[in-house]
């Protein structure tokens, strides 16, 4: 198995070699996240940087329920809204400590996935991703029609207290303090991911993704193993939406809209839903194309879409699965 | 063969709406023993298979392993006490390798014996093959790996030898009394290969619609006047 890849051979090297591996290249991306406000002085882009890292931490959570369980959600904005709720109403209310509501924020999201987990596994198909849509809108629903909440439709904005964590609270909303704090946490995200796939934990919900009566007969559970997928999954989710709230300032009900659910499938889609690495290089690209549309056609979305015909039809894996088989043919030609 | 019973089943009872496809069967496997389970086809080899391994439950009649009343137990829970089985359909993992397969199988019941199952069966030339590029015989011979990991003490075996040629069904025949034999696995198996079956079986079940028609020795079987006109034929 490739470091960062699930459902290929594994790889002669041993675990520990691979997970060496693993950790210089975490390293080196983050000395690289370091360092990207030294090497780029525009705050736009900073900032459109940082917007990228959050869709690709949301895309991430997608695509990671792809690669373990097999599941398409088109209800993932669900716990990235929940996330970013959570942390805007408890810190605007000042319910309770800024520092309890980011663990809440993170908890609660996390909890809930894991409940709907033990019964969203046992679906498949169609009917999965329909019932991950109802869920999603649900959401929405309540956070878009109860004003009281956060002041419905209009969406709310919010003070952050002055110290989180001991720290200096509005540097979470410069754009060259975030970009370093959401790569950070999005390359730490991918390590702990594949750390995972590569775990007993991992490995059992691959079998149970592969096959879950076989994997019944075999002796394991198949109810668990998914439903630590789905509640990692939304972690990451609820990581993005918290990370965008406290950016921001600002929660509105759009970011539990299954448009949002609905482009983050689409980001795994196109970087490659069967590679850990895939959907946050898919978010990037799709962010670039998005914004390269957009400053030449009004109709934007249109361009996208085509894009995505093309890319679904030439690389049905992937931008990562097309750089994969490339990388193979060149080792088969040297 | 000890006179120890390894698996029973008593009165066990499947209904599809009004057809009752076992009417209230009852066997017995001793440790030890290689029972073949034979019959024409819709006779219900395959269900019993189903009932005794737990894919189908809730219905009447109990299953015992070691007599223990297991009937109420899910299939995970039945092959920690040591029951497995394989499928009539080969049923693997195919995006996972051979020996990741193996590996995560044993995880829910002995941690080693990976490698020496992989050895029985000629699977380690191909451990790290993902299982979908393998051949069909080395798939089937994959899905028995499966139910051999960790030395069950009970073996069901629906159609091991389905769609093999004449030389792999042997060869699988001589692995399986082979292991039998130096694992003391006791295996109930359904097979219409009767070759396979009279070369290796201590015992046979005979099924016919339902209910049990005969039970004996090969030879006694053989020369079962009904059992010849329900299922063998007379070039048996």
């Amino acid at each position: 198995m490739t470091a960062l890849s699930q459902g290929d051979v594994p790889a002669a090297s041993s675990p520990l070699l691979k997970t060496r591996g693993l950790l210089a290249m975490a390293l080196a991306a983050l000395l690289l996240g370091v360092a990207a406000p030294r090497l780029v002085s525009s705050q736009l882009m900073l900032s459109l940087a940082t917007q990228a890292i959050f869709d690709a931490l949301l895309a991430t959570s997608v695509g990671f329920l792809v690669l373990q369980n097999g599941r398409v959600s088109f209800g993932q904005a669900a716990f990235f809204g929940l996330g970013g709720y959570a942390f805007g109403v408890l810190v605007a209310r000042g319910l309770m400590a800024a520092e309890l509501a980011v663990l809440t924020a993170l908890a609660l999201p996390t909890l809930v996935a894991f409940l709907l987990g033990l019964v969203f596994a046992r679906i498949a198909g169609v009917a999965h991703a329909m019932l991950t849509l109802a869920v999603g809108q649900a959401f929405y629903e309540i956070a878009f029609r109860w004003r009281e909440l956060a002041k419905g439709d209009d969406g709310m904005a919010f003070n952050l207290p002055p110290r989180i964590f001991g720290f200096d609270s509005s540097l979470l909303q410069d754009p060259s303090v975030m970009v370093v704090v959401a790569w950070t946490i999005l390359v730490l995200a991918l390590l702990g991911l594949a750390l995972f796939a590569n775990s007993r934990m991992g490995q059992i919900a691959a079998a149970v993704r592969d096959n879950a009566e076989r994997a019944r007969f075999i002796g394991h559970d198949t109810t668990i193993p998914p439903a630590i997928v789905y509640a990692i999954s939304a972690l990451l989710a609820a990581i993005a939406g918290l990370l965008q709230a406290t950016y921001n300032g600002y929660i509105a009900p759009q970011m539990f809209h299954w448009s949002l659910s609905g482009s983050a499938l689409i980001m795994a889609v196109v970087g490659g839903a069967q590679f850990i690495l895939g959907p946050a290089i898919g978010a990037v690209c799709f962010f670039i194309l998005k914004d390269f549309a957009g400053r030449f056609a009004e109709y934007w979305p249109a361009i996208v879409g085509s894009v995505l015909v093309i890319v679904t039809l030439v690389m049905p894996q992937g931008i990562v699965g097309l750089l994969k088989a490339g990388w193979f043919r060149m080792r088969r030609q040297a | 063969m000890s006179e120890a019973i390894a698996i029973q089943g008593i009165g066990i009872e499947r209904r599809y709406g009004g057809f009752r496809a076992l009417k209230g069967v009852d066997i017995t496997v001793r440790r030890g023993e290689i029972r073949g389970l034979i019959g024409p086809n819709g006779a219900g080899k395959s269900t019993l298979i189903d009932v005794l391994s737990g894919r189908v439950r809730g219905q009447p009649g109990q299953v015992l392993i070691d007599g223990r009343d297991v009937s109420r137990l899910k299939p995970q829970e039945r092959r920690r006490l040591g029951l497995a089985r394989s499928f009539q359909r080969t049923n693997i993992f195919p995006m996972l390798s051979v020996e990741q397969q193996l590996r995560i199988a044993s995880w829910a019941v002995a941690e080693a014996g990976v490698e020496e199952v992989m050895e029985e069966l000629n699977l380690t030339a191909l451990a790290r093959m993902p299982a979908a590029e393998i051949s069909y015989g080395d798939q089937r011979r994959l899905d028995l790996a499966l139910a051999l990991v960790g030395r069950p003490s009970v073996l069901l075996l629906d159609e091991p030898a389905a769609g093999l040629t004449v030389e792999e069904s042997h060869g699988l025949a001589t692995i399986l009394r082979d292991l039998a034999n130096r694992w003391n696995v006791t295996v109930l198996l359904v097979e219409h290969d009767m070759q396979v079956v009279f070369s290796i079986c201590d015992g046979i079940t005979v099924l016919h619609l339902g209910e049990t028609l005969a039970e004996g020795n090969v030879a006694e079987i053989r020369a079962d006047q009904r059992v010849v006109t329900a299922y063998l034929g007379t070039e048996a």
